[in-house]
């Protein structure tokens, strides 16, 4: 497997927009809490008065509370990594490198790997770079940080890592199938939308059905936070079946995936 | 002689058209096998079979007498259709994913970029070559490995006189290393030049499969012309395989070991003289065109 990962970096490294893409993506990651401090300044600057309330202090970014709320934004943001996938996945069609690939010794299920080891190291950096970002950022606004405190709901980081790699994974199944890789960016883009539309029209018999839905299970993980704030009721813990029902689908797509590139004359 | 590649029964269909009509082959170790057929007559299609990136319909086929699998291509060395590389990666950078996937070592690769005099250009990114030095990248990229053998498909397609003369004289050196190569080509003149053995394909279906050197042995022609009519005389010949009368030439195919300088012997010994000898190897142009048009009778 490391051999297989060793390969596809050899690709990658010396590929441009490769750094590139993940460079704006990192520095998406660092850069929203900052955003998100400097929107609450703006309130408080123009005055925005909440009943004597110091917008400063909603705690969108203490302990424990930000986990979850970075975590559910930055699942919002996982088609920017996405992108990376699907350019350098259909680059491998377009130039038919992955003809010359399985002609040189690699087989359908090494390419596979391959691609694979690459995808779950993206998803690991990217939720290292949040652990980090959620630390740094939450020891600085917390008041009175105890540690036991820090790592509380840090698990939503594993959830993030999940949600991200499973979308990459049907990213990746998507390039497969479309090839071209505008296109693949483009249905990727509609697809949540499409799939919400889908389960808001579900018929009453059936709508439980709505939640197992590929992006909807693995949204499901991690639930809209900010409610909270207005004194609503919130899921704020990492589903456990939703979990597992994202791992499902992981297995498919990549079942899929490998029964499509079997398939092929490459 | 143990084989290098044995293929039985292969067939490859796309829809109702089929691109290659159980074919079946061997290819000896030490050979340089030709693959010759027009366009469209399945050979690309055949070697996809061969390196595990088309699925056959049906047949058999095995490497070195073993079942096809990824271990056995990383001992062969191959290109289909045209150069493949990452095209915003350098020379060597390329050959570095080969040699990863093969599982040769690095220092393969400094060798080969000499031996198709590319060490030069190493470092320049594959997309700023032309496209003789990205074909010679290409046989550098099946060198890799040190291969037993060598599948080239239309290596010349494509390129000026001098890279096609530059292309031969390469493949010919690595052939003299007693390397198996694998060629396929549309062009007679390429597979005479470079091959020991061919086979003749035409849509999908084998005509042909032979060594180069027996089909030029049979095939020497005498045009003979005289004043007096010959064909008495030629037919009672022993030494004539074949005779045929165009255009007031007699033309004569030779059995073997016989030759015009016997035949002009034989014409004085019955007292006739001739104005006009004149010998003719066939060219395998002539004989793959014939085979061809055999076929289309057929
Ligand atoms: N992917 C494909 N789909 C349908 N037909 C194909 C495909 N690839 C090749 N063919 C057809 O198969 C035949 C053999 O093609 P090919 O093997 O490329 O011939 P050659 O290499 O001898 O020029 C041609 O008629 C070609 O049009
Ligand atoms: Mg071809």
């Amino acid at each position: 497997m490391l051999r297989l990962l060793r390969i596809d970096l050899l690709k990658l490294t010396s590929y441009r927009a490769f750094w590139v893409l993940n460079i704006l993506y990192g520095l998406l990651i660092i850069g929203i809490p900052s955003g998100v401090i400097e929107f609450l300044k703006w309130l408080k600057s123009i005055g925005a008065d909440f009943d004597n309330f110091d917008p400063m202090k909603i705690p969108i970014l203490y302990f424990p509370d930000i986990w979850q709320n970075i975590t559910y934004v930055y699942t919002l943001l996982k088609i920017f990594m996405a992108i990376i996938v699907v350019i350098t996945i259909s680059n491998e069609f377009s130039y038919k490198t992955v003809r010359q690939n399985i002609i040189d010794g690699l087989s359908r299920g090494d390419f596979l790997k391959s691609k694979l080891a690459t995808i779950f190291l993206l998803s690991l950096g990217s939720s290292l770079l949040v652990l980090l970002t959620g630390l740094i950022t939450g020891l600085i606004y917390t008041p009175d940080v105890s540690f036991s405190e820090m790592f509380d709901g840090v698990e939503f980081v594993f959830a993030y890592f999940l949600d991200l790699f499973g979308f990459l994974v049907f990213a990746f199944l998507m390039t497969i199938l479309l090839k071209r890789s505008a296109l693949t960016v483009f249905i990727l883009m509609i697809y949540r939308p499409v799939e919400l539309i889908l389960i808001a029209n579900l018929p009453k018999a059936i709508e439980g059905i709505g939640n197992y839905f590929p992006l909807q299970s693995m949204s499901n993980m991690i639930e809209v936070p900010f409610p909270r704030y207005i004194f609503r009721e919130i899921q704020d813990y990492v589903s456990l079946g939703f979990v597992a029902v994202s791992l499902l689908w992981i297995v498919l797509f990549v079942y899929a995936i490998y029964s499509k590139l079997k398939a092929s004359d490459l | 002689m143990e084989n290098v590649l044995s293929i039985k029964g292969l067939t490859k269909r796309y829809g109702r058209l089929t691109a290659v009509n159980d074919l079946s082959l061997e290819v000896g170790r030490g050979d340089v096998f030709g693959i010759l057929g027009p366009n469209g007559s399945g050979k690309t299609t055949t070697l996809g079979i061969l390196l595990d990136v088309i699925n056959k319909t049906s047949g058999e086929f095995s490497w070195f007498g073993q079942p096809p699998t990824k271990e056995v291509r990383k001992r062969i060395g191959a290109i289909l259709e045209t150069p493949i590389f990452y095209p915003y990666l350098s020379a060597v950078k390329n050959l570095e994913i080969v040699a990863a996937i093969k599982e040769a070592p690095t220092a393969n690769i400094e060798p080969a970029l000499k031996k198709v005099e590319l060490f030069e250009r190493k470092d320049d990114k594959f997309r700023t070559y032309s496209l003789g030095m990205k074909q010679r990248l290409s046989i550098a990229s099946a060198l890799i490995c040190d291969p037993e053998v060598m599948i080239l498909d239309e290596p010349t397609n494509g390129l000026d006189p001098q890279g096609i003369a530059e292309i031969r004289e390469l493949i010919k050196r690595i052939a003299a290393e007693g390397k198996t190569i694998i060629l396929a080509s549309h062009l007679l003149d390429e597979v005479q030049k470079v091959c020991t053995h061919f086979c003749v394909l035409k849509k999908g279906s084998l005509l042909y499969s032979g060594s180069v050197d027996e089909i030029g042995a049979g095939a020497v022609t005498v045009e003979v012309m005289a004043d007096q009519a010959l064909d008495g005389a030629l037919k009672n010949w022993t030494g004539a395989k074949e005779v045929k009368q165009e255009n007031g030439r007699y033309v004569v195919t030779l059995a073997e070991d016989q030759s015009a300088v016997g035949l002009n012997r034989y014409l004085f010994e019955q007292g006739l003289v001739a104005s006009h000898l004149l010998t003719q190897k066939k060219s395998l142009e002539k004989q793959f065109l014939e085979l061809l048009a055999e076929s289309e009778n057929a």
